[in-house]
């Protein structure tokens, strides 16, 4: 967005050509998945997440999921080996709070409250942003709305099998998030326009205000659909509005709820405002002072997607620490890693890394950018860990991945090599270049 | 030339810490560079010295005092009686680390305009512009990034301006300002990235709005620059001429122009430019541009110049590398910029690593550790962290190194400096171990129960 001030508008919209452009020439250049039936990966350490470390382990891949793991495995002579003596195995990362591919429209700054803006409907996924978080061993990313509103869009779960069509990389039966913000994002937005809200008291009170009135739609719904039950040929149905329709569903439960915030009083007004409207917040993102309010956070069964050391760009990040996720994680609360960024999606291994000379254990630290981020998405019976049963989302390192000089040698996802990168040109399987 | 006794004063932003008292009479320094400290007499006895210039010693011993290193070698080197010994066996020991460019004490709270002296955007030359005078010493940002072993840093203005002011050289710790700025207007700016252009909209156009206009202007301002020193040249000849009739024709002397006098130093080959520019268009522009004026240059960024390797390497000039984070171009591979500090190692170029950030100046070590992994040597990712900056910025005869003679900036950790897994365990400035307390450590103190 930055870029974008700095672009005059002619620039822009030749941008803007050239990328409708490339979406149309990739469009047509997808082979497809080369699914491997039966797969081995042989010899290498393998770092479990929920079972510790197996060294010169193997893993057998059945149709595209974990089927054994172990010292050894039974799998049939002719599955495909991968030998990875000398590396080191680990499952795919995972990413709870993306904005990539979303063609820069990640905010709705037009209302406050935006439930019913679905990311699917700007989801690029001809974004090369993909594929360089694959090459840095992403494998399952959330892409959610911006910040600008208190109640912002639902988002969307992806896998990153890049080169294939938009509804490949869906993560199938993911459930729905939506995200909410608070702070000086919203009130910035709107305060500075002279709109409500300016304050957090406006943020709250818009936030109380919408949930109201939702009730009151599921109310006249409710009446209606005990009006035909009885048998009422005369009732009418009350108008269908996409914006209650989506914040009923957060009052049903349907939506996980990822929250914006960064200050300790905010997350107290939160988990209230929950309680009296009686859903359940998935987690915090940012989260920077969760710390101060860590046991709260945690006896209320939020999570955390916080970053491990970023601070002080703003004043609601001024106390930001690096310890965050170790007090948190100390104090009983599920902590995970995420980028919120092109740039860090593309190394949360180092950010991993980076955690525990801040206080986290190696296991709290990789669940961090695997199990604990797939629990926020809701994905964690299908993803995070090596298991059998799972989804063979799995990442081939040359060296310990929590260090500095590691690099991902191989992606795979369900199964299906994705980025290799002894392969020359970009190292992707299922994308070429148009020439 | 700073004569003041450095006193730990200067943790009274880590506050509460105690000081103690200055002991010994001050030694000069090149370059008004550092003075001594006080006199206590520190050895660090056991650990593996990475010496950078000399090789690594194992089991070895450094001994500091007065604020310089006095003595490196094995385990038989002699300690003085009555030194402070710190045992740090199984520990990494390495020269303070460098940050070729930072905004550290120009900003506190990016957002938050009042807090920033980052850039003067009025217009794109501003030459006259020194970051010494918005300097804030007291900043809790400098804690935060010296307790990860980072001592000493470049701090220069934002990039938005082609020339935006002058940089200075601090020392990340020190009784005031005035200690920590070690050289005031150590080098200048030059930034050609596109990114310096006033073109906001079409309609509302403002000169310069194309990399012409941005050069035109450039050009324009060191030929005024040019102008104004002959003037002041020929006014100074007759002047000082014995003829009495040609002293009286000098007249009054040129008015004093701040900007154009900012940056005869520059014309004159006294002090370097940094020619920031990432893309091969724009460093092959602001290079004509800089050999035109005979401009003295260190180069920055070159992020997305891999075509250009072979010719960089042809110029003999050093490279300020990265920020490696940087976005890819559209066709690039995954690994294009991670690899540059590598690729250009590999051809001889003298490389330093910068953070370009303040918040997260303290990471500056892990974006060496990253190029590791796309193929740059350890040793030359560490040297790219302390003896090339040092050797860069004119400054290695103090700084750099773990060699006699030379300042006490010293760092003790428990593994690779290059490592995010690595904790510094002692930070010594001008040999005073620095206690590892900051804004931050204080919050985590105080939750942490």
């Amino acid at each position: 967005m930055a870029h974008r001030s700095r672009l005059g508008w002619t620039m822009l919209l030749l941008c803007l050509l050239s990328t409708l452009v490339a979406a149309q020439q990739s469009s047509e250049q997808q082979p497809s998945p080369a699914f491997h039936n039966d797969v081995v990966i042989k010899g290498g350490t393998i770092l479990t997440v929920t079972h510790g470390k197996i060294e010169n382990g193997s893993i057998y891949i059945h149709n595209g999921k974990i089927a054994a793991v172990g010292q050894s495995v039974n799998a049939p002579a002719n599955a495909t080996v991968i030998d990875a003596a000398g590396k080191w195995v680990m499952p795919g990362l995972i990413d709870s709070h993306s904005h990539i591919a979303l063609d820069d429209d990640v905010n709705e700054p037009t209302n406050p409250v935006t439930p019913h803006m679905m990311m699917r409907d700007a989801f690029d996924y001809n974004d090369k942003a993909i594929y360089r978080a694959l090459a840095g061993g992403v494998t399952t990313s959330l892409l959610l709305h911006g910040s600008a509103n208190m109640i912002g869009g639902q988002a969307i779960v992806i896998k990153h099998k890049y080169g294939l069509g938009r509804d490949e990389l869906l993560f199938p039966g993911a459930p729905q998030s939506i995200k909410f913000a608070s702070g000086e994002n919203p009130k910035r937005v709107y305060g500075s326009r002279n709109q409500l809200p300016a304050t957090r008291m406006g943020n709250f009170e818009v936030m109380r205000a919408s949930f109201i009135e939702a009730r009151e739609y599921m109310r006249q719904w409710d009446d209606y659909n005990a009006k035909v039950k009885k048998g009422d040929k005369d009732a009418t149905p009350p108008k269908k509005d996409l914006k209650l329709e989506a914040l009923a569903d957060v009052l049903r439960g349907k939506l996980l709820v990822q929250i914006h915030c960064y200050r300790a009083d905010e997350f107290l007004t939160e988990m209230e405002i929950a309680k009296e409207f009686g859903y359940k917040i998935r987690a915090f993102h940012h989260a920077l002072e969760a710390y101060k309010v860590a046991d709260k956070i945690a006896a209320n069964g939020v999570a955390i997607a916080t970053w491990p050391d970023w601070w002080g760009f703003k004043y609601e990040a001024w106390d930001g620490i690096p310890w965050n996720a170790a007090i948190s994680a100390h104090k009983g609360v599920r902590v995970a890693l995420k980028s919120d960024s092109e740039d860090v999606t593309r190394r949360l291994n180092q950010e991993a890394g980076k955690i525990m000379h801040y206080g986290l254990t190696e296991e709290e630290a990789l669940k961090a950018i695997t199990l604990n981020p797939a629990w926020i998405i809701g994905v964690d019976d299908r993803v995070g860990s090596i298991d059998v049963g799972k989804d063979a989302d799995i990442t081939i390192w040359n060296s310990y991945p929590l260090s500095s000089p590691a690099l991902v040698d191989k992606v795979l996802i369900d199964g299906d090599l994705y980025f290799d990168r002894s392969l020359p040109g970009l190292g992707l399987t299922h994308y070429k270049e148009v020439q | 030339m700073l004569k003041k006794i450095i006193v730990l004063v200067l943790l009274v932003a880590a506050a509460g810490a105690q000081s103690k008292k200055p002991q010994s009479t001050p030694a000069s320094a090149p370059h008004g560079g550092a003075a001594a400290g006080p006199n206590e007499t520190i050895a660090l006895k056991g650990g593996k010295l990475l010496t950078i210039s000399h090789g690594v010693i194992e089991n070895g011993v450094v001994v500091m005092q007065n604020g310089r290193i006095t003595a490196v070698g094995g385990a038989g080197t002699a300690i003085p009686s009555g030194a402070k010994v710190i045992d740090v066996t199984g520990m990494t020991v390495y020269p303070g680390l460098i940050d070729s460019e930072t905004h550290l004490g120009l900003t506190e709270i990016s957002a938050d305009r009042m807090t920033n002296d980052t850039l003067e955007n009025s217009d794109e030359i501003m030459p006259h512009m020194h970051v010494y005078d918005a300097f804030h010493a007291e900043t809790a940002l400098i804690p935060v990034t010296r307790i990860n072993g980072i001592t000493n840093a470049i701090v220069s203005p934002a990039s938005g301006d082609t020339l935006p002011g002058q940089d200075s050289f601090i020392q990340l710790a020190g009784p005031s300002a005035t200690e920590m700025l070690v050289v005031r207007d150590i080098a200048m700016p030059l930034n050609f990235t596109g990114q310096q252009r006033r073109n906001q909209n079409f309609d509302q156009a403002k000169f310069p709005f194309t990399r012409m206009g941005m050069a035109a202007q450039l050009r324009q301002a060191f030929l005024d620059a040019q102008d104004y020193e002959q003037k002041l040249a020929a006014y100074e000849k007759k002047k000082s001429s014995s003829d009495e009739k040609e002293k009286d024709k000098a007249g009054a002397p040129p008015k004093r122009d701040l900007k154009l006098e900012a940056l005869l130093p520059y014309l004159q080959g006294k002090k370097p430019v940094v020619l920031a520019a990432e893309e091969p268009n724009d460093l092959q522009t602001a290079l004509d541009l800089a050999n035109e004026f005979h401009l003295k240059v260190i180069l920055n960024h070159v992020t997305h110049s891999a075509a250009l390797l072979d010719k960089i390497a042809a110029t003999k000039l050093p490279v300020i590398v990265g920020p490696i984070y940087e976005q890819l171009k559209e066709s690039e591979r995954y690994d294009a910029v991670f690899r540059m500090p590598a690729e250009l190692a590999k051809r001889g170029v003298k490389i330093a690593f910068a953070s370009y950030d303040a918040h997260q100046a303290r990471n500056l070590p892990y974006a060496a550790g990253y190029s590791v992994a796309f193929g740059l040597s350890p040793e030359e990712a560490l040297k790219a962290l302390t003896l090339n900056p040092a050797q860069i910025w004119g400054i290695d005869k103090d700084l750099g190194s773990l060699d006699t003679g030379k300042v006490a900036n010293v760092v003790v950790a428990n593994g690779d400096p290059l490592d995010v897994k690595t904790d510094v365990k002692h930070v010594f400035i001008q040999g005073q171990e620095i206690p590892l307390v900051s804004k931050q450590t204080q919050l985590r103190d105080q939750y942490w129960k």
